[in-house]
């Protein structure tokens, strides 16, 4: 049991806080409720590179990291379709270094030519490293278009289009902090070593006097259903043919989200999932195979990808895996097959939950889905999954109308 | 912006204070158990790890092949039912085979303990190396290893490995795509039997030691007696390669990925934690001279890092990063200034003061919490180390002076020494 306590500033911001005095140190996590959902279509990629322009320093502090490891922190940040996440180790004496550091930036930074441009080529680069110059790297920047037409969630976090960085202007950069960045659009955690009073006073006196800011209200086109199958083909210079596939699913908050959580487990959780016994070392078909929910607050997707053994037929491989979800809903899975997956949630749960790092970011990620009460009952939501609930959730989202398939085929022919 | 100024909070000197011990009993049958006592969590991590990584393989591959086969079906076991049970008990469990040493890694809530220690001594002393599931694992790590060899950052790594160690040694030698082909039953066992020996054995555990937990492991394998099997010193002639600079093409390539580096002093050394230090100057942190210059000054690439590491008989560093294609020569020849200067320029108390305080707080976090703790153990431990090197190097961050700083650049980066691997 997590024990923690809530707090709420004037000016918005909400503050968790849950002692661990086993540990010497203290993490902050500070979450924005900005992600790539938030962009225009025009212009992608903003939110991620907007992380980057966070450490580029302030007018009253140029250098952030400088201080930082000062005083013996580690920091880091994430962005995801829906949030941007900054995170921060610090020996517990000096915690009150990430008060000043986190509060500073949420009050202003330099909106520098400079900085910009230069965090601008970074950014490029990354997009590069990871996107466009991996074999496969770019198989989420045509599968999510595949299955988003209207939503956000079409494209990805880095954006749809390297250009969208290139072009971007110090003026959507100063009108996009100014209409996400602020206290009443924040959540701040604290997990470790100190107590709520101690946080609480130093959020006061850092946060307390950062104003309120006009945050518009979110309204992002909802996806409408999907209702044929679509398939798209694309070749590639890889070494062996690959196969995604991707069903929308149900919201975060709903029965349907932690139900199909489960059902990726049963497809391929640890070794003895169903994809890796039949497909991979039973039939052999896959050299690898994963299937996984994408975890988002507003309609996500069930994903499952694998890279061909040599001389399989991608049309074989994808008929193999209908098969496999055909099973799933004509046969309820075995007591044994249910229990095990819970089981590992049970045990997941523990083992995370003995950082406290993961702990504050789960704080603020579960505040901001409006009830942090989930970081000790979501598990239960697992638990109380049963065999019924299984089979209904795959009958009414894992059909063909409801799928996006992408056949990434090999334009060698080593076959 | 009419916030009101406060004043910049002070700040404390970081240490990483009073290191946790493990203590070290010993099974019916001599082998060590450390036990490291740490965590909230009713959960226990428990580490066997055996002298039984690359460096004993005659045949590349022999090593992790062995490993990953070890939960692939034991004579009483199927591989099915194995990893069933391993999910069933919800386990967290990581096989590995490194240059050194190769073993398990399984985390488990308590309640479990029992079942997955019996599975475990199943899995560690009586595996069979099934031709079948041999097959299929192979197949599948070479497909992987065909995917690996797309990636630049790949090819330039392997080919510096085999620059510095040389082609003949285990640390060094590139695996080929028909290595895959030799791997065969009999192979396995033979290296499995002469290395997943008790003698050659040590366990690690660490969490919420419960007092049942050593009757368990006695129980599991304090009976298991040691036989007289050899424990070969390998024979392989470890020398670095007289090309200093190799330029692997890959057409098509967006990027190059660079690594500069030598083989250097290991952990035993009484010089390495000043090396640690001039490390983290030159690449080993986000404010790094190599950072602040190629990245944050001139937006050359994503990220470079450079780091010092120790396998048992060698020390080696390497600086890394990837780059646009047309920048390659210029990240190069920045990378060399930026020795340069470590060589002939004192660091500026300032500079010193952020490394010292960013180093000793990652010492606070080396020993934090079960997984960190029993990982630094491991790291000194395996080099005939204890704590007492960690307090040296804590010692060192604290007190290290410029000139110690260049005396150390000049004899540990000379710039003649470094091999000069690119790929793209």
């Amino acid at each position: 049991m997590i024990k923690f306590s809530r707090f709420c500033l004037d000016n918005g911001l909400r503050i968790l806080v849950h002692e661990d005095i086993s540990t010497p140190l203290v993490a902050m996590s500070i979450l924005y409720d900005v992600g790539s959902r938030d962009e225009n279509r025009e212009a992608t990629g903003l939110a991620h590179l907007f992380e980057h322009l966070m450490f580029g320093g302030t007018p009253g502090i140029p250098e952030y990291d400088k201080h930082l490891q000062l005083a013996g922190g580690e920091n880091n940040a994430f962005t995801t379709s829906d949030i941007t996440n900054y995170y921060i180790t610090l020996p517990k004496e000096n915690i009150e270094t990430g008060f000043w550091l986190e509060s500073d930036r949420m009050n202003g930074i330099d909106f520098s030519r400079k900085n910009l441009e230069i965090q601008k080529n970074v950014v490029i680069e990354e997009f590069k490293q990871r996107y466009l110059n991996q074999p496969y790297g770019d198989a989420m920047l045509l599968l999510r278009p595949l299955a988003y037409k209207v939503h956000p969630y079409h494209w990805p976090t880095i954006g749809s289009d390297i250009d969208h960085i290139k072009n971007a202007g110090l003026k959507n950069i100063k009108d996009f902090f100014f209409s996400h960045y602020a206290p009443n659009n924040a959540i701040l955690s604290l997990t470790g070593n100190i107590t709520p009073w101690h946080a609480l006073r130093l959020t006061k006196k850092w946060f307390e006097n950062i104003e309120k800011r006009k945050i518009s209200p979110r309204q992002l086109p909802a996806e409408p259903e999907q209702t044929k199958e679509r398939i798209r083909t694309v070749k590639r210079d890889v070494p062996a043919d690959a196969l995604y596939k991707a069903w929308h699913i149900g919201p975060r908050n709903s029965d349907d989200f932690f139900t199909m959580d489960l059902i990726s487990d049963l497809l391929a959780g640890g070794e003895s999932g169903r994809l890796e016994t039949k497909l991979m070392r039973e039939k052999k078909i896959f050299s690898e195979i994963d299937a996984y929910i994408t975890s988002e607050i507003d309609p996500g997707l069930l994903i499952i990808n694998g890279k061909l053994m040599k001389g399989i037929d991608l049309n074989t491989a994808d008929e193999l895996i209908n098969k496999l979800i055909a099973e799933l809903m004509e046969k309820y899975p075995s007591p044994y097959e249910m229990e095990k997956v819970k089981n590992k949630y049970e045990s997941a749960h523990v083992i995370r939950n003995s950082d406290i790092l993961y702990k504050a970011m789960n704080l603020s990620y579960y505040e901001l889905l409006g009830n942090p009460d989930l970081i000790n009952t979501e598990v239960e939501r697992y638990l109380k999954t049963d065999k019924v609930m299984v089979l209904e959730t795959v009958r009414r989202y894992l059909v063909q109308t409801n799928c996006s398939t992408l056949f990434y085929k090999s334009s060698r022919d080593e076959k | 912006m009419t916030r009101k100024l406060l004043l910049k909070p002070t700040v404390s000197p970081v240490d990483p204070g009073k290191i946790p011990e493990a203590v070290c009993v010993r099974l019916n049958n001599n082998i060590p158990v450390f036990l490291i006592e740490a965590g909230l969590e009713d959960l226990s991590r428990i580490e066997f790890t055996f002298g039984a990584g690359n460096a004993y393989e005659y045949l590349p591959l022999l090593a992790s092949t062995t490993n990953f086969m070890l939960t692939e079906g034991t004579r009483n076991h199927t591989s099915s039912e194995i990893n069933n049970a391993l999910d069933f008990y919800g386990t967290l469990s990581h096989q590995y085979a490194e240059n050194d040493r190769a073993g398990i890694v399984i985390c488990v809530l308590n309640k479990h303990l029992d079942k997955i220690l019996e599975l475990a001594r199943e899995i560690l002393f009586f595996p069979v190396f099934p031709a079948s599931e041999l097959k299929t694992l192979i197949r599948k790590r070479l497909r992987k290893y065909l995917i690996s060899r797309e990636k630049v950052h790949n090819l330039a790594l392997d080919k510096f490995y085999e620059s510095i160690f040389g082609s003949h040694h285990p640390y060094g030698r590139q695996t080929l795509p028909d290595d895959f082909g030799k791997m065969i039953p009999l192979l396995l066992k033979d290296f499995h039997s002469g290395h997943y020996t008790p003698q050659n054995m040590a366990i690690i555990v660490s969490g919420k030691i419960t007092e049942k937990l050593l009757k368990l492991l006695n129980n599991c394998f304090g009976e298991i007696s040691p036989d007289d099997t050899y424990n070969e010193e390998s024979c392989n002639v470890l020398e670095s390669q007289k090309t200093k600079k190799v330029h692997i093409e890959k057409p098509g390539a967006l990027q190059t990925a660079i690594r500069i580096g030598s083989p250097t002093i290991d952990k035993r050394h009484p010089d390495y934690p000043g090396l640690k230090v001039l490390n983290v100057l030159l690449g080993g942190y986000f404010g790094s001279r190599l950072m602040k210059n190629i990245r944050e000054e001139k937006g050359l690439t994503y990220g470079i890092h450079s780091t010092v590491f120790s396998f048992n008989l060698s020390g080696y560093k390497v600086i890394s990063t990837e780059v646009s294609k047309k920048s390659t020569q210029l990240a190069i020849d920045e990378i060399y200034k930026e020795i340069r200067l470590l060589q002939s320029v004192p660091v500026k108390k300032e500079e010193m003061e952020v490394v010292r305080n960013y180093m000793l707080g990652d010492m606070v976090r080396m020993f934090d919490g079960p997984f960190a703790l029993a990982e630094s153990f491991r790291l000194a431990w395996e080099f005939g180390l204890d704590n007492s090197y960690y307090y040296r190097l804590a010692d060192k961050i604290k007190s290290i002076k410029a000139d110690e700083i260049i005396a150390l650049a000049q004899t540990y980066y000379n710039i003649d020494d470094l091999y000069e691997i690119t790929a793209g």
